[in-house]
C-alpha cells in the first residue's frame, strides 16, 4: 500500500510540475496581457517536437534550451502579427483567435510530424532508476523535476532583480503607469509573452522525454494549468505555483482509492475554492472581479 | 430589428427547407442540423451578443440537455415530448447553479471560470461509463413518434417530419427570446451591455438580471442539445467539450453578434463549411482554426455587421 | 433636516489617504459645489456618496437613513442619482432608448416581460417630459454616441432625471467642453436647480461656472476640508488662493 502511494504521489508530483510550467506561462500571459492563451497546449507540442528534430543534430542538453527558444521566437512572431491588434478590444476576440490557433498548432503538428506517437529519448543514463524498489524514480523524472524547480526558481529571480522582469511585475500592477514612465508596453508584451512560451516550449521537450510526443500531448495540461491559476488565485505566482503542484498531488493521491475520480478531484477542488475563497488561495482581492 | 419583408424571406427559407435542399447537393438532415446548431448559437447569443457577457463553456448545458434527453428515453419513457422537457430541466438546473456561483465574476476570469466548469462534465461524462457510455457516448435510444391523439408524427421514419417538428421548437424558442428581448426586461440587459457601470446607477441590480440572462440562455442551448441528441439517436461527450462551446461562439460572432438572426447564419456557414472541407482535406482542422482568426482580426461584427455597414454607406 | 449628511468620512487605500474626515451638509433644494486641486480626493468623495466603495471611517445619512453600507443600486433606489466624469451613457442605443431604459426602471418595471398599454403610454409621457426639459426632444432618436459632447452629458443628465432623484451628483460636467457647450450644460443645470427645484451637488474645475450656479461652496484639498462657504466668502479666502496657485492646475 505505501508502495502505491508512494508511487502516485510520486507522478501526481511529476504532473504537478507540469501543471505548474504550463500555468506560470499562462498566468504571466493572462496578468499582463489580458489573454487567455489557448494556443499554450499548441506551444507545448511544438516544443516537444522541435527537440526530436533537432536533437540528432545538436544533441539532447542543446535541444532542451534551443527548442524553447525556437518556440519563444515563433510566439513572438504571432504576437506581434496576431495577438497584439486585439489587446485594447473586447477579451472574446484574443480568446477566439487563441482558440483558432490551437486547432491550427494540432494540425499542422499532425501534418509536418504525423498523428503517432513519436518517442523522444533523454541520455540513457537518466532513464535508468535510482533504484530497483522504487522503479518508477527514473533520474529523468528527478531531472525534470529538477528543471522545473531551477527554472521556476531562475523566473522567479527574473521576476526580482531584472529590469525587464520588474516592469513586467510592475505592468502587472498598473500598465497606465509604466506605460507613463516611459517604458516600451508593445515590447514588454512581446517579451513576457516570449517569456511564457518558452516555458510552454520547454514543457514540451520534458514531456516528450517522459512520455511519446503526440499532437494533443499540450490538450491535456492545459485544462489543469487553467485550474491551477484559479485555484492559487489569479495574479498571483506563487499561488500559481501552489495552485499546480496542490491539484497534482491531489489528482496522484486520488488514483489510490478513487482511479476513475483522479481528474475530477481537480475540478472539486477548484468549486470548493470558488465557493469558500472566490479570489482563490493566494489571490488578491478585486483582481479581475 | 428586422423589417417584416426580411422575416417573411427567412421564415420562407427556412418552411421550405426539405424542398430546396436537395437542390444544392444538401440532404435534410442538414438541415435540422443547422436549425439545432442555429438554435444553440442563438441561445448563445442572448447572453453574449445581448447581455454582453462571454461565457465560454456553454457547451456543457447543449451537452446535459442531450444526455438528458437520451437517457429520459433509454431508461424512463419512450416519450420525445418528456425526454425534451428533461433534457431541458438538467440543464436548467446546472445553470442555475453554476450561474449563481459565477455572477459576480467578469471578463476575462468569468470566461475562465466557465470554461472549468464546462469541462466537469465533460469529464462526468466521459468517466460515468456505466451510464453515459463514456467515450463512446450514450446509444440505445432513439426519438418516438409522437401521439397527437388525432394523428401520429412520425418523426423516428420520416425525417421530414422531424425536421418540421424542430422548426416548430425552433420557432417556439425564438419568439419566446425575442419577446424577452424587447421587453423593458431585454432592455435592461441590453444597458448590461452597453454599460454596465451606468446599469448599475440607473438602479438595475446587475448581478441578479445576468443571472436570469444566463438561466434563460442554458435552458435554450439544452432545449438545442435535446433536439441535437434526437437528430442523431446518439449523445456524444465531445458535446460538452470546450471546444464546442468555442464553436457556437464563432457561429454566434460570424453571423453577427448584435443581430438576432446572425447566429443562425453563423451556423448555417460553419456547418456548410466544416463538412464541405473535411470531405475535400484532411487538414480541416487547420482551416477552420484560420477561419476563427480571420473572422476575429476582418470581420468582428460577423457577416451581417459588415452587409448592414454596408448597406449603410 | 439636512437632505444629504457627510459625518468625518475617511477613505485610505492601503496607506495612501485619499479622503480625511469630510463633513458636509446639503440642504434640501441647495446647490453645493465641491472644488479642489487635482488630487484633491473629490471624486473619490463622490464615490463614496454613491457607494462605489465604502468608508474606511465615518457615516453617510442621506434624508434621515444611515446608508454608509447601502450598495450602489440601492442608494439609486433611494433618489440618489448621479453623473460621471467621463459620461457613462448606452452608447450604441438611441437617446429615447437610453431614457426609456431608465423611466422603466424607475417605474419599477425592469422585470417586466411586456407592458400594458396604459403602461407604456405613461412610460413614454414620462420620457417626453424629461426630453423636453433637457432639450433633447429633437434628437430624441439620434445614436448617443455620435453625438456631441455637450448632447451626451444632457442626456447622461436625462437618465439620472429619470430615477426622479432627491439628489443630483455631478461630477465635472463640463469636463473636456468647449465655451459654447459649457454654457449649454450650465443652463440646463441652473433650470434644473432654479426652476424644478432639484438639491445638486456639482464637482467642478470651471470656476466660472462655480461661481454661477453655486449656493455655496467646499473646497478640499489634499483629502480635507479647506474651507467651506458661500461664494463671496470662498472666493475672498486666502488660504484658498494659494492652494489653487500653489498647485499645478
Amino acid at each position: 500500500m505505501t508502495q502505491l502511494i508512494l508511487y502516485n504521489t510520486f507522478n501526481g508530483l511529476i504532473i504537478g510540475t507540469f501543471y505548474v510550467l504550463m500555468a506560470l506561462g499562462l498566468s504571466l500571459i493572462l496578468n499582463l496581457s489580458g489573454v487567455i492563451n489557448f494556443a499554450h497546449g499548441g506551444f507545448l507540442a511544438v516544443g516537444g517536437y522541435l527537440a526530436y528534430t533537432l536533437s540528432p543534430y545538436i544533441g539532447f542538453w542543446a535541444a532542451l534550451v534551443v527548442a524553447p527558444a525556437l518556440t519563444a521566437c515563433i510566439g513572438i512572431a504571432i504576437e506581434r502579427t496576431l495577438i497584439r491588434r486585439l489587446y485594447g478590444r473586447d477579451p472574446l476576440y484574443s480568446l477566439l483567435l487563441t482558440f483558432g490557433l490551437a486547432f491550427i498548432f494540432e494540425d499542422m503538428t499532425r501534418a509536418i510530424w504525423g498523428a503517432q506517437g513519436l518517442p523522444f529519448t533523454p541520455p540513457s543514463f537518466l532513464t535508468q532508476p535510482i533504484s530497483l524498489d522504487y522503479f518508477f524514480i527514473t533520474y529523468y523524472r528527478l531531472f525534470m523535476m529538477a528543471v522545473v524547480g531551477v527554472v521556476v526558481l531562475g523566473l522567479f529571480l527574473f521576476l526580482r532583480h531584472t529590469r525587464l522582469g520588474v516592469r513586467i511585475r510592475a505592468g502587472t500592477l498598473d500598465l497606465e503607469t509604466v506605460s507613463a514612465l516611459g517604458v516600451n508596453v508593445r515590447a514588454l508584451r512581446t517579451m513576457n509573452f516570449a517569456v511564457g512560451i518558452f516555458l510552454a516550449g520547454l514543457a514540451g521537450v520534458l514531456a516528450g522525454g517522459n512520455l511519446s510526443l503526440e499532437p494533443t500531448m499540450g490538450a491535456n495540461v492545459l485544462m489543469p494549468s487553467f485550474v491551477a491559476i484559479i485555484v492559487g488565485g489569479v495574479g498571483s505566482l506563487p499561488g500559481t505555483l501552489f495552485g499546480g503542484l496542490l491539484i497534482g498531488v491531489a489528482s496522484g493521491l486520488t488514483t489510490v482509492w478513487f482511479p476513475s475520480a483522479s481528474e475530477a478531484v481537480i475540478y472539486v477542488i477548484m468549486a470548493v475554492v470558488l465557493l469558500v475563497r472566490p479570489r482563490g488561495l493566494m489571490g488578491e482581492e478585486g483582481v479581475m472581479s | 430589428m428586422k423589417l417584416r419583408p426580411d422575416l417573411a424571406a427567412i421564415w420562407l427559407v427556412l418552411l421550405t427547407a426539405p424542398f430546396w435542399l436537395p437542390l444544392v447537393h444538401g440532404y435534410e438532415a442538414l438541415g435540422t442540423r443547422v436549425l439545432v446548431l442555429g438554435l444553440a448559437a442563438m441561445s448563445l447569443n442572448f447572453l453574449l451578443g445581448f447581455t454582453g457577457v462571454l461565457s465560454f463553456g456553454h457547451a456543457a448545458y447543449f451537452g446535459l440537455g442531450a444526455y438528458g434527453a437520451g437517457l429520459t428515453l433509454k431508461l424512463l419513457a419512450p416519450s420525445t415530448p418528456l425526454a425534451i422537457a428533461l433534457g431541458m430541466l438538467l440543464g436548467i438546473a446546472a445553470g442555475a447553479m453554476l450561474g449563481a456561483l459565477i455572477a459576480r465574476r467578469r471578463g476575462v476570469y468569468f470566461a475562465m471560470v466557465t470554461i472549468a466548469f464546462g469541462q466537469v462534465f465533460y469529464f462526468i461524462a466521459f468517466r460515468w461509463n456505466a451510464l453515459t457510455g463514456g467515450d463512446d457516448g450514450l446509444r440505445g435510444f432513439s426519438r418516438q413518434p409522437i401521439d397527437f391523439g388525432f394523428f401520429k408524427l412520425d418523426i423516428l421514419n420520416d425525417l421530414t417530419a422531424f425536421y418540421y417538428f424542430v422548426l416548430v421548437c425552433f420557432a417556439g424558442a425564438l419568439a419566446i427570446m425575442a419577446f424577452l428581448l424587447r421587453s423593458p426586461f431585454g432592455r435592461t440587459l441590453l444597458a448590461i451591455r452597453e454599460n454596465e457601470r451606468r446599469a448599475r446607477f440607473l438602479g438595475i441590480p446587475v448581478e441578479q438580471h445576468i443571472w436570469l440572462s444566463f438561466v434563460i440562455s442554458c435552458a435554450f442551448m439544452s432545449m438545442a442539445g435535446t433536439l441535437y441528441a434526437l437528430l442523431n439517436n446518439f449523445a456524444d461527450p465531445k458535446g460538452l467539450h470546450y471546444t464546442q462551446s468555442g464553436d457556437f461562439v464563432i457561429m454566434a460572432v460570424l453571423g453577427g453578434m448584435r443581430s438576432f438572426w446572425g447566429p443562425l447564419l453563423g451556423a448555417a456557414v460553419f456547418v456548410v463549411l466544416q463538412d464541405y472541407l473535411s470531405s475535400v482535406t484532411t487538414n480541416w482542422q487547420s482551416l477552420i482554426g484560420l477561419m476563427f482568426v480571420v473572422v476575429v482580426l476582418f470581420f468582428p461584427r460577423g457577416l451581417l455587421g459588415f452587409l448592414l455597414r454596408k448597406s449603410q454607406a | 433636516m439636512s437632505l444629504l449628511e457627510v459625518r468625518n468620512v475617511s477613505k485610505s487605500f492601503g496607506s495612501l489617504v485619499a479622503v480625511r474626515d469630510v463633513s458636509l451638509a446639503v440642504e434640501p433644494g441647495e446647490l453645493r459645489a465641491v472644488i479642489g486641486p487635482n488630487g484633491a480626493g473629490k471624486t473619490t468623495f463622490f464615490n463614496l456618496i454613491s457607494g462605489l466603495f465604502a468608508p474606511s471611517a465615518g457615516a453617510i445619512v442621506f434624508d434621515g437613513r444611515d446608508i454608509t453600507k447601502l450598495v450602489p443600486h440601492r442608494r439609486v433606489a433611494l433618489g440618489m442619482a448621479r453623473t460621471f466624469q467621463i459620461t457613462e451613457i448606452f452608447p450604441e442605443l438611441s437617446i429615447a432608448e437610453n431614457v426609456r431604459i431608465g423611466v422603466e426602471v424607475a417605474s419599477g418595471f425592469r422585470l417586466r416581460p411586456w407592458l400594458r398599454r396604459v403602461e407604456n403610454n405613461a412610460i413614454k409621457e414620462r420620457m417626453t417630459e424629461i426630453l423636453t426639459l433637457t432639450n433633447l426632444s429633437g434628437k430624441a432618436n439620434r445614436i448617443v454616441g455620435e453625438l456631441s459632447h455637450g448632447d451626451q452629458r444632457a442626456a447622461e443628465i436625462s437618465m439620472a432625471l429619470t430615477l426622479k432623484p432627491r439628489i443630483l451628483l455631478l461630477d465635472e460636467p463640463t469636463a473636456g467642453m468647449g465655451d459654447q457647450e459649457t454654457y449649454e450644460v450650465t443652463s440646463l443645470i441652473r433650470r434644473l436647480h432654479r426652476e424644478q427645484g432639484f438639491t445638486i451637488v456639482l464637482i467642478e474645475h470651471d470656476m466660472r461656472v462655480v461661481f454661477n450656479l453655486a449656493d455655496r461652496i467646499m473646497v478640499l484639498d489634499q483629502g480635507a476640508v479647506l474651507a467651506q462657504g458661500t461664494p463671496p466668502e470662498i472666493a475672498a479666502n486666502e488660504t484658498v488662493q494659494a492652494a489653487y496657485l500653489g498647485k499645478a492646475a
